[in-house]
């Protein structure tokens, strides 16, 4: 009776220490461990490191043409390192709880004391362990492509913390599907084409993106909003402050994941995601929930945008549009194709009345007479100007990329608001900056091609060591060599 | 009938019922289970029997009736949890890793630190005789061992009660036979209750002492299996045949020595070397069990060899055609 009631009480005992405190991080080491020994995550990375290196390699080769810069490079590659990174957490996500069912392997772990709160969350840590090393892959890429400009450390600092916010959202919906999810398959196709409906979006021309509903889903999808925000920081010199509206759909995301996760999906978790008979109740709850959730992120969007966009709604006096004055604080320049030009312009309001919200807009004219396509040559070409009080002036600064060889005239100009549907405004332009375009003189980037070749393979080798230290040790752990029979 | 219990009541179910919408999967599933004894649980497919283990096991919850594992009961599912082990018939194993890190990774999960997890490991890989094994992958491993390292992860939490969902599938006949002596080693020594659902009427009848049989979600019989016999099979009156086996070269020399006997009105061949003997008076058919006596010592006078010897309704597999209508496993 005291041995029975002894073994009872230790059983007790650690169970109760199993569910309090350490069961999420056996589940993390056990999944981590099956995870990169197991090859699946390295086997990610390799073609993580291949993919992201493809691209960049097709971005370096069409800048020999078109020269794209160091800066719009730099949040390309740091853009598909994101996307494609974050993927990798969410397919793992997605196998996590789908593919113990799918295996036979959930039963025994609902068996044991941890709580399903925990198994998730163990679960959840492993699925994002591969983010940090596709990140870090991704860096030696980065640092070609951002050819010394500053742009890199920001990039990497912002794509470090934009991407593990996203890594986690992304990998928690995997989970979150797989847990509703009795095959894999369903759970990876649901996951994969969420995943790809908000990438889809990103990769839409940009006046799809424009417009009401453009900006709204630009807003609402985390993938979208994060691409913005990296833009127009990493490229267009946008501060963080400016643009963290950008940064609302992608936190919301995370806190709705989680919360669907670990309150609403976690205790809910069985053997068997529902049941056949109440398959379609399932499916209805399924698209429900992620239904309320993409209303949430919208919803939450919205309203973010409502308070932005605010100041430009407040009914106001307008100024005569000719008391505007716009100049460039330059008048020539000469470099290099390759090379980017920076001048700053002022907007006064010389008027006694605030003036209407102005957009300034850049231009360039090729003064032989060809066609230019202002786009290739400047990432941002307009700007919205709040109104400005009497006697106040905005000073705007612009960024031209010399494309191609050549004498142009780069000007800018001032379209006041009009008041209504049927009125019009006058614009202002500004003095012209002559700008003396000479002949490119050295590739863009350079040695980009050594590197997204390097990197796979370093990846691959990586692997290889691991395989090799884990048949090393699994053979130094082997007390026989007998070939396997029956025991 | 009387029998001796070799423990206390370790798992009692008071009248489980399961019911999807209006269907009714288990219904009011009552009986008790002692230390140190096996339980077999048998029924036709669709009978109830993974919903009885998975109800029993916290798996999923009865619509009615409680069930109590060493004194808890059943509204306490992850206290119950950390009493039972169960090997459930699908059973996965990871492949990458070790017998010893998978044992290993459960013990963490009930409690163990590492170091003493892995001691615990090594322990219960040598009781279910793979320690020499426990180094190798899993997916090395044959159906056996997956098997045996299946029930050392059961056994990870000294487990009150164990429960094996078709342990012996697959597995060669030496193999399930290995199997069927561990786990009576396991009730034996651990003086833990065990419940052993199988296919096979033989395993169970060779390896368990009480028997639960269900049939279309209704306890048909339940009890130690030789009451459920004695009380299931079918009544003396109606047993009036035997069946024997002997050497095919002695079937003819057997059949004639038994044509001879007064008892006997037929004997035919069922397969190669058995034989059907139907017992009869002269007012009609005889309990087989009053000739039998006299149809064995004809045999060993006519120096015939007997390989086996059965009344025709008396085994398991008689009791359960009987009791489920000839429910098919």
């Amino acid at each position: 009776m005291s041995a029975t009631s002894s073994t009872t009480e230790r059983a007790e005992a650690q169970s109760a220490r199993a569910s309090r405190w350490s069961a999420w991080r056996v589940v993390f080491r056990e999944e981590a461990v099956e995870l990169w020994v197991g090859g699946r995550a390295i086997n990610l990375l390799i073609l993580y490191s291949v993919l992201v290196g493809l691209m960049t390699f097709l971005l370096a080769t069409n800048s020999e043409l078109n020269l794209i810069p160091p800066k719009e490079m730099a949040f390309l590659t740091l853009q598909n390192a994101i996307f494609f990174g974050v993927f990798i957490g969410m397919i793992i996500g997605a196998d996590g709880i789908s593919g113990e069912r799918e295996r036979g392997t959930l039963e025994v772990l609902l068996l044991t004391p941890a709580s399903r709160r925990q198994l998730l969350l163990g679960k959840l840590l492993a699925a994002l362990t591969p983010w940090p090393a596709a990140f870090l892959i991704s860096v030696p890429t980065l640092v070609v492509v951002s050819q010394g400009n500053e742009v890199l450390g920001h990039a990497l600092w912002l794509g470090g913390v934009l991407g593990t916010v996203l890594a986690v959202a992304f990998a928690g919906f995997g989970l979150l599907v797989s847990t509703w999810s009795n095959s894999n398959k369903t759970s990876m196709f649901v996951s994969l084409a969420v995943w790809l409906l908000m990438f889809l979006l990103t990769q839409l021309p940009g006046e799809v993106q424009k417009g009401d509903f453009g900006y709204l889903v630009q807003r609402i999808n985390p993938m979208q909003a994060s691409s913005e925000f990296l833009e127009k920081v990493l490229v267009n010199n946008r501060t963080v402050a400016e643009k963290a509206p950008f940064l609302r759909s992608s936190e919301i995301a995370v806190v709705v994941v989680l919360a669907l996760l670990f309150l609403v999906a976690a205790p809910r978790l069985r053997l068997v995601a529902g049941r056949a008979h109440r398959g379609r109740a399932r499916w209805g709850s399924l698209t429900g929930v992620t239904a309320a959730c993409l209303l949430l992120v919208g919803l939450a969007a919205v309203l973010s945008g409502v308070g932005a966009g605010t100041a430009f709604g407040a009914p106001l006096r307008q100024a005569a549009a000719t008391d505007l004055a716009l100049s460039i604080e330059e008048t020539a320049v000469a470099v290099r194709a390759g090379d980017s030009v920076d001048f700053q312009s002022l907007l006064e309001n010389n008027g006694s009345e605030n003036s209407p919200p102005v957009i300034l807009a850049l231009n360039i004219i090729n003064l032989k007479g060809d066609v230019v396509d202002p786009e290739d040559w400047s990432p941002r070409r307009t700007e919205e100007v709040a109104p400005i009080a009497p006697g106040d002036g905005v000073r705007s600064s612009w960024t031209v990329d010399a494309i191609l060889k050549g004498d142009y005239m780069v000007y800018l100009v001032a379209v006041p608001q009009p008041t209504g549907a049927d009125a019009s405004s006058e614009p202002v332009a500004s003095n012209g900056l002559h700008l003396s375009v000479g002949a490119f003189t050295r590739l863009n980037p350079e040695g980009v091609l050594p590197v997204v070749i390097f990197v796979p393979v370093s990846v691959a080798v990586v692997l290889l060591l691991v395989v090799r230290l884990r048949l090393r040790k699994l053979s130094s752990d082997d007390p026989s060599d007998d070939e396997i029979v029956d025991a | 009938m009387d029998h001796v219990r070799s423990g206390s009541v370790i798992l009692r179910s008071e009248g489980l019922s399961k019911s999807y919408g209006r269907g009714l999967a288990l219904q009011d599933l009552s009986f008790e289970l002692h230390r140190g004894r096996v339980m077999g649980f048998l029924g036709p497919n669709g009978a109830g029997k993974t919903t009885s283990i998975r109800i029993l096991t916290t798996i999923m919850r009865p619509s009615s009736g409680r069930f109590e594992v060493d004194g808890i009961g059943s509204e306490h599912p992850d206290r119950i949890r950390s009493r039972i082990g169960v090997l459930p018939e699908s059973l996965g194993l990871p492949n990458q890793i070790t017998g010893v890190e998978y044992v290993t990774y459960f013990a963490q999960l009930y409690g163990w630190r590492r170091g003493a997890a892995r001691r615990r490991a090594h322990d219960l890989l040598e009781a279910v005789g793979l320690r020499s094994k426990g180094a190798k992958l899993i997916r090395t491993y044959s159906h056996g061992m997956r098997q045996r390292l299946g029930i050392a992860r059961a056994l990870v939490n000294d487990p009150v009660v164990l429960f094996l969902d078709e342990p012996v599938v697959g597995l060669d006949p030496k193999g399930q036979q290995d199997l069927l002596v561990l786990m009576r080693d396991v009730a034996v020594r651990r003086d833990a209750g065990i419940i052993l659902c199988s296919h096979s009427l033989a395993d169970v009848e060779g390896a368990c002492d009480d028997v639960v049989i269900l049939s279309a979600g209704r306890t048909v019989a339940s009890g130690p299996l030789a009451d459920v016999l004695a009380d299931t099979s079918l009544e003396a009156a109606h047993r009036t045949a035997l069946r024997l086996r002997v050497p095919n070269t002695f079937v003819r020399r057997a059949s004639e020595a038994l044509g001879s006997l007064p008892q006997v009105s037929e004997v035919s061949t069922i397969v190669d070397g058995q034989l059907r003997v139907v017992v009869a008076g002269a007012a009609g058919p005889l309990p087989a069990d009053e000739a039998a006596n006299e149809i064995l010592q004809c045999l060993i006078g006519a120096d015939v060899p007997l390989l086996g010897f059965e009344i025709e309704g008396s085994r398991l597999t008689d009791v359960f055609m009987e009791l489920t209508r000839g429910g098919s496993l």
